[in-house]
C-alpha cells in the first residue's frame, strides 16, 4: 500500500517538474513578454474561471463519472444572475441588495442544476455521459430561451468590481480559486467522506457493498460540481461585464484535458487536487504562449486535441509499467 | 428471457412510443397552424434530416458495439472539405471522385479512432473528443482554412445538391424530393444487412453486450472496432459530401459541434450507450423528432432559440425514463452494476 501511495506522488513530482521546466523554457524564449507584471496579472485573472470548471470536472472524474454540462451550468447561472442584476427579474431592489439577491439566485440555480445531474446519475442510474449531454443541451436551452441568444450587458459596478478587485496586487478571484482548491484538497485527502469518494470511483460495486452510500455521495458531488461551475460563471460575467450563451465553450475540452494532464484517471478513483492545479497553471502558460505567438484558434484546437491523445497514451504506458512493476515485486517477495 | 423476446419483435415499445409522439406532435402543430400540413414541409424535413440519418446509421453501429464517437462531424468535414478542395484546385468535376476521396479519408480517420480506442483502453468519448479537435486542427492548419462559396463550387456538386428524385406540382409551386434520399436509403439498407445478416454485425452486438464474452466466443475485438469506427468514418464522409452539396459551399468551421444532435437522436431513439441495444427504426424516429422540433417551432410561434430547450427536455426525459426502467429491472434481479 505504501508503495502505491509513493508511486502516485512520483507522477505528481514529474508534473510539477514539467511545469517548472516549461516555466524556465518560456523565461528564456519569451522573456519579458511572458513574465511582465501585466501578463502575470492577466494570467491570474484568466485562471480562476476555467480552473473552477476543471476542479468540477475533477470531482466527476474521481467518482468515475464525467460532467459535460459544466459550461452550460456556468453560462446559464451567469445569465440568471445578470437578469436579476439588470432588474429584469425581481425589480425594485437596489445597491448591494440586488447583488446579494442576484448571486443567491445564480448560485441556487447552479446547485439545483448540479443536483439534477446527480439525481439522474445516482438515483436513476443514467450513464454520466448521456445524462450530462442531455442536461447540457437542456441547461443551455434554458439560457438561450431566457436571452434569445443576445448578450445581457450593463451590470452594476457593485458587482463587476468583484471581478477586477485586487488584494495586495493579487486578483481576489485568484485568491478565491486557490482557497477553493485548498479546501477541496484537504477535504479529499483528510476527511472520511473524501476517501470514500476515491473508493467509490475505484470500484462502485465494492464501495456499495462496503456500506458506503454511493447514491447519496454521487448526488451531492454533482451538486458541488454545479456550485463550482456556478462560481465560474459568476467570475466570467463579472470580468467581462456581460452574460451570453456560448461563452467559454472551449473550456469543455480544456477542463477535460487539464484533468487528464493532472493525473486524474478518467475511469475514477485516482488523482490529486494538486495535480489539477499544476495542470491549470501549465495550461494557462501554454495559452499565454499561444497568444504571444498569435496562433489561430484552429492551431490551438490541433494542439489541445493532440495533447489530449498524447496524455492518454502516456497514461496507458505508465499504467502498463506499473502493472509490470507490481508483478515483478510479487514474484520477488 | 423476456429480453430475448423483445429483441425478436420487429417494433418494440420504444419505437411504438416514439411513433405516437411524432404523430401527436404533428397533429398538435397542424391544429395550431394548418400550413404545417403540406408536401413542402415534409420534403423540407426529409432534405434537412437525410444527412443526419446517414451518419446516424454509423453511430448506431458504434453505439451497438458499446463505444461512442464524437469525432464523426470532424471526419465528415475533413473528407468533404479535402474532396472539394482538390476538385476546385485540380479542376476535376466528377461526383465519383468526390465520394471516393471523401470516403477514403473518412475511413482512414475512422480506423485511427479504432486503433486509439483499442490501444489506449480508455473511454472512447474522451479519445474521440481528442481526435475531433485533432482532425479539425490538422485540416485547418495543414490543408486550408478558406471558405469556398457557391461561385467556385464544382458544378457537379451544386447539381447533386439541388437535384430531385421526382417533382410534384402543388399550390405553392413545383416541389421535389431531394436525391439525398438515395444515399440515405442505401445506408439504412446496408446497416440493416450488416447488423442482422452478417457475422460481423452479430459480433458487434455481442461485443456491446459483453466484450469479454464476445472475445471468448472467438470474435476479434480489434477487427470489430476497426470495422465499426471505419464504418462510421465512411458514412460520415458520404454525409459530408451530401451536406456540402446541399449548402452549395464549403466552410472550414461548419458541421463540427453538431454531433450532439445526432447522438441525441440516437439516444432518444432508444440506443443504449452501454452497448448492445438499439434499433435502426429507433434512430430514424429519434432523428426525425429532433428535426421535426427544429423545423416546426416556427409554426408554433416560437423562435428558434427554443430549439435546445425542447431537444434537451426530450433527451433528459427519455434518458431518465429508460435508465430508471433499466435500474428497476436490474434491482429486481439483484444487479448493482451501474
Amino acid at each position: 500500500m505504501s508503495n502505491l501511495a509513493s508511486r502516485r506522488d512520483h507522477d505528481l513530482y514529474i508534473l510539477i517538474g514539467l511545469t517548472l521546466v516549461l516555466a524556465a523554457v518560456f523565461a528564456v524564449v519569451f522573456g519579458e513578454s511572458m513574465y511582465s507584471a501585466r501578463n502575470l496579472r492577466s494570467m491570474a485573472y484568466q485562471m480562476p474561471e476555467f480552473g473552477l470548471l476543471a476542479l468540477g470536472m475533477m470531482l466527476a472524474f474521481l467518482i468515475g463519472g464525467i460532467d459535460l454540462s459544466i459550461v452550460a451550468v456556468a453560462n446559464t447561472s451567469g445569465i440568471m444572475t445578470a437578469l436579476v442584476l439588470t432588474g429584469v427579474w425581481l425589480p425594485g431592489l437596489s445597491g448591494y441588495g440586488v447583488v446579494a439577491a442576484a448571486v443567491a439566485t445564480g448560485l441556487t440555480a447552479a446547485v439545483a442544476f448540479g443536483l439534477f445531474n446527480g439525481f439522474l446519475i445516482a438515483k436513476l442510474s443514467a450513464s454520466p455521459i448521456i445524462a450530462t449531454l442531455g442536461t447540457m443541451t437542456f441547461y443551455s436551452g434554458i439560457g438561450m430561451a431566457l436571452t434569445g441568444g443576445k448578450g445581457i450587458t450593463g451590470l452594476p459596478s457593485a458587482f463587476t468590481s468583484f471581478g477586477t478587485a485586487e488584494m495586495l496586487g493579487v486578483p481576489v478571484i485568484f485568491v478565491c480559486f486557490v482557497a477553493v482548491a485548498a479546501a477541496l484538497s484537504a477535504f479529499l485527502s483528510r476527511t472520511a467522506l473524501g476517501r470514500r469518494m476515491y473508493l467509490y470511483g475505484e470500484n462502485p460495486l465494492a464501495a456499495r457493498f462496503s456500506a458506503i452510500d454511493v447514491e447519496r455521495i454521487g448526488f451531492w458531488v454533482y451538486g458541488v460540481i454545479g456550485l463550482l461551475a456556478g462560481m465560474s460563471g459568476h467570475i466570467v460575467i463579472s470580468r467581462v461585464n456581460s452574460a451570453k450563451v456560448g461563452y467559454g465553450d472551449a473550456y469543455q475540452l480544456q477542463a477535460l484535458l487539464v484533468c487528464v494532464i493532472g493525473g486524474i484517471h478518467p475511469q475514477g478513483g485516482r488523482g490529486k487536487t494538486l495535480g489539477v492545479v499544476c495542470a491549470v497553471i501549465l495550461m494557462q502558460m501554454l495559452s499565454s504562449a499561444f497568444t504571444i505567438l498569435r496562433f489561430s484558434p484552429y492551431a490551438k484546437k490541433l494542439i489541445w486535441g493532440s495533447m489530449l491523445i498524447v496524455m492518454l497514451g502516456l497514461e496507458y504506458l505508465s499504467a502498463k509499467q506499473n502493472v509490470r512493476r507490481e508483478l515483478r515485486q510479487k514474484i520477488v517477495h | 428471457m423476456s429480453e430475448g423476446a423483445i429483441q425478436r419483435r420487429r417494433v418494440s415499445a420504444t419505437e411504438g412510443i416514439l411513433a405516437c409522439v411524432v404523430l401527436l406532435y404533428c397533429v398538435m402543430v397542424a391544429a395550431v397552424n394548418p400550413a404545417f400540413l403540406s408536401v413542402e414541409t415534409l420534403f423540407d424535413i426529409v432534405r434537412s434530416s437525410s444527412t443526419a440519418v446517414i451518419v446516424g446509421m454509423g453511430l448506431l453501429l458504434v453505439m451497438l458495439s458499446g463505444g461512442i464517437d464524437v469525432s464523426f462531424m470532424s471526419i465528415a468535414l475533413f473528407g468533404s472539405y479535402v474532396a472539394a478542395y482538390l476538385m476546385i484546385r485540380l479542376k476535376i468535376d466528377s461526383l465519383a471522385f468526390a465520394f471516393a476521396v471523401s470516403i477514403g479519408l473518412g475511413t482512414t480517420l475512422g480506423l485511427v479512432n479504432a486503433l486509439l480506442v483499442n490501444w489506449l483502453n480508455l473511454p472512447p468519448f474522451i479519445i474521440t473528443l481528442g481526435t475531433q479537435n485533432l482532425f479539425h486542427g490538422v485540416m485547418t492548419t495543414f490543408i486550408s482554412d478558406k471558405t469556398f462559396g457557391a461561385g467556385v463550387m464544382p458544378s457537379v456538386l451544386s447539381k447533386f445538391g439541388s437535384a430531385t428524385l421526382f417533382t410534384l406540382k402543388t399550390r405553392q409551386g413545383v416541389m421535389g424530393l431531394t436525391v439525398a434520399v438515395i444515399p440515405m436509403c442505401l445506408s439504412i439498407l446496408l446497416t440493416w444487412f450488416i447488423v442482422y445478416r452478417t457475422m460481423t454485425g452479430r459480433g458487434v452486438v455481442a461485443m456491446g453486450n459483453s466484450p469479454e464474452s464476445a472475445r471468448r466466443a472467438g470474435f476479434n475485438l480489434l477487427k470489430l472496432r476497426l470495422f465499426t469506427y471505419g464504418y462510421i468514418g465512411a458514412l460520415a464522409a458520404v454525409m459530408g459530401v451530401v451536406y456540402i452539396s446541399q449548402v452549395n459551399a464549403v466552410y472550414p468551421n461548419k458541421l463540427v459541434g453538431n454531433e450532439l444532435m445526432i447522438i441525441a437522436g440516437a439516444v432518444i431513439g432508444g440506443v443504449k450507450d452501454t452497448g448492445g441495444r438499439g434499433k435502426i427504426l429507433g434512430v430514424i424516429l429519434g432523428i426525425a423528432i429532433i428535426y421535426l422540433l427544429n423545423s416546426t417551432l416556427i409554426f408554433l410561434g416560437l423562435s428558434s432559440s427554443w430549439n435546445n430547450f425542447f431537444v434537451g427536455t426530450l433527451l433528459v426525459a427519455s434518458v431518465a425514463v429508460t435508465s430508471w426502467q433499466n435500474r428497476r429491472k436490474n434491482r429486481k434481479n439483484l444487479l448493482f452494476m451501474e
